[in-house]
Parts: C-alpha cells; sequence; structure tokens
C-alpha cells in the first residue's frame, strides 16, 4: 500500500533557491569564514589571543564567553523537544504548526553548543579524546556532557527524524533534485495504519522519556556552577531550577521570533495563526514570572544573610563594575513582562509586540548568563587575590558571530530542503 | 519480535549504563587514592555514552524494522 496522499509540487518553497536566499547565504557563510579565521589564529597563537586568563594570581576569568553562549545555546534548546513532548502528552493540538521549527532550533542550538566548548578547550583534540576515555560519569561536567549532546541532542535526533518520516514520504513522490534526500529520509514509510499506530506509540514513549531528560540536563548543567562550594555568586540551591525556567524563556522568545520570520518568508498565516504565538507568549510570560520570583529570591538571600564575600559580588552586580549589563538585562526581562501582561489583560495579542518581547527576553538571556559565568571569577574569590577584570577579545566575538551565522545558514538550508511545517492531511486527493 | 527488539536495546542501554556508572568508572566515595582518579576501565565513559544512545536508538529500530511479508 503507498502514501494515499499525493503532492502535485514540494510544498513551502522546497528546492527553490531564490536571489534573496543565496545573498543571505553568502554573507552567513562569509561569517562562519570569519569565525573560523578567529579560531585558527587562536589555534596557533593559544588562548592569548583571547581575553580569558587564570583565575587569582592572574586576576582573570578562565571562562568567559564561549561558556555564556555554551549556556545560552543549551538554553536555546529548551524550546523544541519542550515543545514536541508537551504537543503529544498534553495533545496541544493548537502548537503543532510549532513543532518541527522547535525541534529543529533544539537540534541546531545543541550542535552549537557542542561546537561552542572546543575554543574554551585550548588543545580540543586533546580534551575530547580524554574525556571519553578518562572522564567521570558521575561529574557534573561530564552529566552536562553524556545528558547533554549524548541524551539530548541523540534523543531530538531520533525524535525529529521520526517525526519527518510521512512528510519526507510524501515529498518523496514528487520528482524533483531533493527526491533522493526525501526517499532516503523516509526509509520505506508508506503512511499504513499500522505505521501511523507505530509512530504514535513511539512518540508517546520518546516524549515520556524526553521529559525527565530535559529537566535533568539543563539542572546539571545548572550545578556545574551550583556545586562549586568555593565560589560566590555561584554556590546555591537555586541555580538548577533557574537554569531549566532561563531556559525555557529564551528558548520560547527566540522561538516566537523564528516563528514570526517563518510565517512571513514562507507566507504561513494559515498554519501559524495568531492562536499560536497567543499560546507562546502566555507560556513565556509564566516562565519570565517564576525566574524573576527566583532572581527576588537569590538577591534577597545574599543581600540580607550573605557573608561578605557574597555581598560584595551581589553589589558589583548591582552597583559597581557590572550592574550596566545587569540592569539592560533586568530591565529587558522586565519590558519583555509588561509586554505579555499587557496583552493577556487586555487579550489582545500583538505578533510584533510578541517577537519584540521573545527578543528582548534573549538579550535578558545572554546578559544573565554573562553575569552568572564572570562575575564569581572576577569578584568572587575567597581567598585574598584582589578584583580580576575580563574583557573579550575580536577573536572571541568574531567566533561567536560565526557560530551564530552558522546556526542560521543550517536553519535557512534546511527550510528550503524540507517542509518546516508538517503538511496537512489532504482526504483521498491531491494536494 | 520489534516489541522485543526495542525493549531489549533499551534494556541493555540502560545495563550499558548502569555497569560503567557503579563498576567500571571510577570508583564512588571519598577519595583516598588515585585509582579514584581514573577509571577503572579506559573507555567506560564512552560505554556510558553508548548506553544512553542505545536506548534512543530502540524508537528507531522499533519503527524502521520491516514488516514480516505475509503468507
Amino acid at each position: 500500500m503507498a502514501v494515499q496522499e499525493r503532492l502535485e509540487r514540494l510544498p513551502y518553497g522546497l528546492g527553490r533557491f531564490t536571489p534573496a536566499w543565496y545573498a543571505l547565504a553568502g554573507v552567513l557563510l562569509a561569517l562562519v569564514a570569519l569565525g573560523a579565521y578567529a579560531y585558527l589564529r587562536q589555534l596557533i597563537e593559544g588562548l592569548i589571543v583571547t581575553g580569558l586568563r587564570d583565575l587569582g594570581t592572574m586576576r582573570g576569568a578562565a571562562w568567559g564567553l564561549y561558556i555564556t553562549f555554551d549556556i545560552y545555546f543549551v538554553g536555546v534548546s529548551f524550546a523544541g523537544i519542550t515543545m514536541a513532548a508537551l504537543i503529544r502528552l498534553l495533545n496541544l493540538e493548537a502548537l503543532k504548526p510549532v513543532s518541527r521549527m522547535a525541534e529543529l532550533l533544539t537540534i541546531i542550538a545543541l550542535l552549537l553548543a557542542g561546537l561552542v566548548i572546543l575554543p574554551d578547550l585550548g588543545q580540543p583534540l586533546r580534551g575530547i579524546v580524554n574525556l571519553f576515555v578518562y572522564a567521570r560519569p558521575q561529574s557534573p561536567f561530564f552529566g552536562t556532557f553524556t545528558l547533554v549532546i549524548a541524551g539530548y541532542l541523540f534523543a531530538s535526533l531520533v525524535y525529529f527524524y521520526l517525526d519527518g518520516r510521512r512528510d519526507a514520504a510524501l515529498c518523496a513522490q514528487v520528482p524533483s533534485r531533493l527526491q533522493g534526500f526525501h526517499r532516503l529520509w523516509a526509509a520505506g514509510y508508506r503512511d499504513t495504519p499500522a505505521e501511523r499506530q507505530r509512530h504514535a506509540r513511539t512518540s508517546f514513549w520518546l516524549a515520556i522519556a524526553i521529559v525527565p531528560l530535559l529537566v535533568t540536563a539543563h539542572s546539571t548543567l545548572g550545578f556545574v556552577f551550583g556545586l562549586q562550594v568555593g565560589r560566590p555568586g555561584w554556590f546555591s540551591a537555586l541555580q538548577a531550577p533557574g537554569f531549566v525556567v532561563m531556559a525555557g524563556v529564551s528558548g520560547i522568545g527566540l522561538l516566537l521570533v523564528v516563528a514570526a520570520i517563518l510565517r512571513r518568508v514562507l507566507r504561513l498565516q494559515e498554519e501559524l495563526t495568531p492562536a499560536v504565538f497567543a499560546w507562546l507568549g502566555r507560556l513565556l510570560l509564566l516562565l519570565i514570572v517564576i525566574y524573576l520570583y527566583f532572581t527576588a529570591v537569590e538577591l534577597l538571600t545574599s543581600l540580607y544573610a550573605g557573608h561578605h564575600h557574597e555581598v560584595a559580588l551581589t553589589r558589583a552586580l548591582l552597583v559597581g563594575e557590572y550592574s550596566a549589563l545587569y540592569w539592560v538585562s533586568m530591565g529587558s526581562l522586565v519590558l519583555a513582562l509588561l509586554l505579555l501582561v499587557g496583552q493577556v489583560a487586555l487579550r489582545a495579542y500583538s505578533i510584533p509586540l510578541l517577537v519584540l518581547s521573545g527578543l528582548l527576553v534573549n538579550v535578558a538571556a545572554i546578559g544573565k548568563r554573562y553575569l552568572i559565568v564572570v562575575p564569581s571569577q572576577t569578584h568572587g574569590a575567597l581567598l585574598p587575590y584582589g578584583v580580576g577584570w575580563y574583557a573579550p577579545t575580536w577573536v572571541e566575538y568574531s567566533i561567536i558571530l560565526g557560530l551564530f551565522a552558522l546556526g542560521t545558514f543550517l536553519y535557512a538550508l534546511f527550510v528550503k530542503v524540507f517542509p518546516i511545517v508538517e503538511v496537512p492531511a489532504v482526504q483521498g486527493g491531491k494536494r | 519480535m520489534r516489541t522485543v527488539l526495542a525493549i531489549l536495546m533499551v534494556l541493555c542501554g540502560f545495563a550499558l549504563q548502569a555497569v560503567s556508572y557503579f563498576f567500571l568508572a571510577a570508583p564512588l566515595g571519598i577519595p583516598s587514592g588515585p585509582e579514584y582518579s581514573n577509571p577503572r576501565l579506559p573507555l567506560a565513559p564512552l560505554l556510558f555514552i553508548l548506553g544512553v544512545m542505545l536506548v534512543f536508538l530502540a524508537a528507531v529500530v522499533y519503527e524502521l524494522l520491516p514488516e514480516r511479508e505475509q503468507a
């Protein structure tokens, strides 16, 4: 029995590479090349070309922009697989149109998270080899790698692949340059009732397995900081839940932005209705409120009853060296909250305002990640080394820019080779 | 057959994780010697990762295994 539905041509502009797409790809690849050149310089000359220095006597920060963006990318990955799992487990049909674009966001964000660690390792190959040979599975560092890369990324890839087989089978019927790719992805899928039932069962169990994995992976990343007893600002029971919630905030925020761009570029007004954006907006609002509550609790605890090192660090954040970034981050978060509260209260949702909220929370997420990683190293020493400093160099900025460009390029390429929205079912006829 | 194979893969994956975590990696406990710093079997971390991947690979096997031909 063959696939019963038929496509007359590939949907959503698949396989049609326009001059505008080539121009975008050219700019993105140029930025990737810049990032690669910067990384090459770092590989040849060493970490001296970055702003990273040893803690203590060197008065620097060993973790800087790379670790900041590693946490940010892992956070962004939260959106996709959470969406997919929640849609499946809670039967949230309203959010189904964003499911695949969210899953792709997860996969690309996790790839970038894996890649951004490489420049942080002075000699990447030595680090990668030793990890597999000597690492301690009980360590939060290894846990992060295992759960995030091996578990989380692999589970997302499996979910994404299996979820796309039906659409791949539909697209494989259309003669095109991509037919071989679609046929390979479909792997013999024929959309029989038995196959559909099997897929429903698999995706249900995968969703069940993914939700605890998701919480554990993000918490473990929080434990990397939260379990360091000798580092004021990091040692806190709220790090793990805070990481989970902030991951949700940045992930849902970026998903709003991506969904709005794709809605406009691919003319997906029918599929991505304002109701989808309203759902995401309400979810984002809930997560922002929880995160602000955590922030208030942490501030109150450290200022009211904190050790003097803890108080000094908090003062550096609130009124000291890091205050500008702190208040920009908090201001962005509060502004996004107000925009969302206004829309929920009036029950009138505006896609541009929701996208603005998504952008604001991502500015806040990057800022907050930086403020978690850096100040505790420069201002959080328990030994009397004095205050340190850290300023990223052009090498670090270029590598990060190159990674963003790589992620955007991969996303833009995928949108041209595979349906980013599930192809709707058509009863017994052609579409 | 399909279900049995998938369940076996899941069980093997979890078993591999448990064995590598508790018996092949560096021992648990308060470090009192160099033996606490190194895995008892080199590449034990890789086995743990393979265990995690095997669990999720079961889903692919479950869906992709070809149907048995009807007589």
